[in-house]
């Protein structure tokens, strides 16, 4: 009985271990490439034999990475920052307040989840391309265009309104007591509490503006406000057979995003696993 | 109570109109401008041009309806006197039904509909735009390649993790790995991985079984054809390049493989450990088998996590777009070109707004056609419990 055990164990593991093995290769391929010369890419080598340290400097300064690496993150970083305040904003009155037409506009904000971006991609762009002449401030080759159309997002909202239904009703009893009103409440008492469904939005949101491909391309075309995922494109269709330089350059694109998962691995994971849950 | 009301509406209007002028608006704004001539500037009104250049002589079109609905008729036929059986699953004929004759019934039409089906659409790839009906063909390529085998392994890796004893979280966050990496980063990794060069790791691993370097993301030809230069055979009919994947779409399907299995895995996971033990313990005490136990116990309690990830996978596949933009090459050709790739070049190169929105419609068409279907066809045979 315990050799069965053990056997089917050790059936488990290898099954596992060659997942495993499978899910890694990629990376520590793009690892070691990153470190070789331009020779070793070709030579069929396997390991680096001198780490070139230097192909990151390059990617970095001469191929202007560095740049579009800073552009990227501001991008993120208002997109993340405007989906979570508007979502967070949205979902409150359509979890916990009564008023007329609250079911009409969650349906509505429902059904934008059915159209897919590349039958909004045009329109948008000749709506951005309207307000980049008739608004103050230019939208094409600047930040607007590049995050205000996505600083809400129905999926965010919708996660986060079923988060809050199930606050307690206590807590707005006691809170009302207290002589809070709805702001202060949702500011003071629902946000803290909606921390671990805003960290897996805001996860998945910074991953999509991190990839955003098909967008950039058609608001940008100077490297001002190029995101990292524009200069990646095309510097492969570039430069051709550098691909110890390509490696750098996906090496630094996949930095950010692998340490945000490092830090809040574990709220994502169990985030993800609930929304597939719940359908 | 009239400033709740103020209150609520003053919270939603951000996100309100974020989602209504770059959510709501374009819809109507794209048919509006795929009714007219649109290169940079709006032109003249041109109707339902667009539409009949890129979808074909109407007449097949009606053609394409009557099949499907034979299809349909056949399909409900053919059904309709195992309809209870379906229910309660149970192999038992129930007396007084004629199934032969139904079925004799629906099969002669299921055929006859398909032949159909086969006309209008050989008249439409004719007439209509080659680019939107390749970029159909391809799409379900895509679908039947990805989805069926990401559930399957997923699944495996699913139970696998769920039986572990030791290392679940490790390998639940190596497997997630590569869907939580930037799908550009990666892309980029795989289009050296498939590259034609001798020594790109597709072609150091091929060289392992002795078999002759290829092509792979630069190679246009299906594999079908390939295999068949491959023995030997030089000439072989057009049609075995057109009915199968290319190499480079089959590269980029494994790609796709390799980043959705770890999401399946990580949602197959929450849906195993969801269900309650006493029934595992149950089909144990009946005395039935690993295998039994996983065909009648896990996989009906599944079903609602396996319908969830097939939706989601299906429609994914109509959306995808960064990884192909990235990894196709002038070597493949319009071999891995779906639409959405198809219209993004239509404005971005060719800068047509109205042709590339009569397109972007008739995706959206198909993708809601396609959810009406799913929800109609599997939704049906989903449990979810009593």
């Amino acid at each position: 009985m315990k050799t069965v055990g053990s056997k089917k164990g050790t059936l488990l593991a290898i099954g596992l271990a060659c997942g495993g093995v499978i899910a890694s290769l990629p990376f520590v391929w793009m690892l070691l490439a990153s470190f070789m010369t331009r020779g070793e890419t070709l030579r069929r080598a396997f390991l680096p034999g001198d780490i070139q340290w230097g192909n990151y400097a390059k990617a970095w300064s001469e191929e202007d990475f560095g740049s579009y690496f800073e552009n990227s993150l501001i991008i993120a970083a208002l997109q993340v920052g405007g989906t979570l305040l508007f979502s967070l904003m949205a979902a409150y009155p359509l979890a916990r307040m009564k008023f007329r037409g609250r079911e009409v506009v969650f349906m509505i904000i429902l059904a934008t989840l059915m159209v897919p971006e590349t039958v909004t991609m045009v329109p948008n762009f000749l709506t951005v391309s309207w307000l980049h002449h008739n608004s103050p401030f230019g939208w094409i080759n600047n930040w607007p265009a590049l995050t205000i159309p996505f600083m809400a997002s129905a999926f965010t909202i919708f996660l986060l309104r079923q988060f809050m239904r199930g606050i307690p009703e206590e807590l707005w009893d006691a809170a009302q007591i207290d002589g809070a009103g709805h702001l202060r409440f949702l500011f003071q008492i629902v946000l803290p509490m909606c921390r671990a469904p805003l960290l897996t939005v805001g996860m998945l949101t910074f991953i999509s503006s991190w990839n955003a491909l098909g967008w950039p391309l058609l608001v940008t075309n100077t490297p001002a406000w190029r995101p990292i995922s524009v200069a990646l494109l095309k510097f492969v269709s570039e430069a051709g057979a550098e691909v110890h330089l390509q490696m750098a350059g996906a090496v630094i694109a996949t930095i950010p995003v692998l340490l945000l998962y490092a830090l809040i691995q574990k709220e994502f994971t169990e985030g993800i696993s609930m929304s597939g849950l719940k359908g | 109570m009239n400033k709740e009301h103020l209150t609520a509406w003053i919270l939603l209007s951000p996100a309100l109109l974020v989602l209504g002028v770059f959510g709501i608006f374009p819809i109507f704004y794209a048919f509006f401008v795929s009714l007219h001539a649109w290169r940079i500037r709006q032109g003249e009104v041109v109707g339902a041009v667009h539409y009949l250049q890129a979808l074909g002589d109407p007449a097949y079109l009606g053609l394409a309806a009557v099949a499907a609905a034979l299809i349909w008729l056949a399909w409900r036929w053919g059904h309709r006197p195992n309809a209870e059986l379906a229910v309660t699953n149970k192999p038992q004929v129930t007396p007084g039904s004629r199934p032969g004759v139904w079925f004799v019934a629906s099969l002669v039409l299921g055929a006859s509909g398909f032949v159909v089906l086969a006309m209008a659409l050989g008249g439409l790839a004719e007439t209509g735009d080659l680019r939107l009906y390749n970029g159909f063909k391809i799409t379900l390529f895509y679908v039947l390649g990805t989805v069926p085998a990401e559930i399957a392994i997923s699944m495996v890796l699913a139970y696998l993790l769920f039986r572990a004893q030791r290392g679940k979280s490790v390998f639940r966050v190596l497997f997630f790995l590569p869907y939580v990496t930037p799908m550009i980063a990666t892309a980029v990794v795989f289009r050296t991985v498939f590259s034609p060069h001798p020594s790109s790791m597709a072609n150091r691993f091929w060289g392992w079984f002795g078999l002759e370097n290829q092509r792979w993301l630069f190679e246009g030809r299906s594999v079908a054809a390939l295999l068949l230069e491959g023995l030997g055979v030089g000439s072989y009919p057009d049609w075995v390049n057109d009915l199968f994947p290319s190499l480079a779409l089959v590269s980029i399907i494994l790609y796709n493989i390799w980043v959705y299995v770890g999401y399946n895995t990580v949602i197959m996971l929450a849906g195993l450990s969801a269900i309650p033990r006493h029934f595992f313990e149950a089909a144990a005490i009946d005395g039935a088998s690993a295998i039994r136990s996983f065909i009648h116990v896990t996989l009906p309690l599944l079903s609602p996590t396996v319908f969830f990830l097939t939706l989601v996978g299906v429609i994914g596949t109509f959306k995808a777009f960064n990884h192909i933009y990235i990894m196709r090459t002038a070597g493949a050709q319009d071999s891995v070109d779906v639409l959405p790739v198809v219209i993004f070049d239509q404005i971005y190169q060719f800068h047509d707004a109205g042709y590339a929105s009569a397109l972007a419609l008739i995706l959206f068409a198909a993708i809601l056609l396609l959810t009406v279907m799913q929800n109609r066809l599997l939704g049906k045979r989903v449990f979810y419990g009593d």
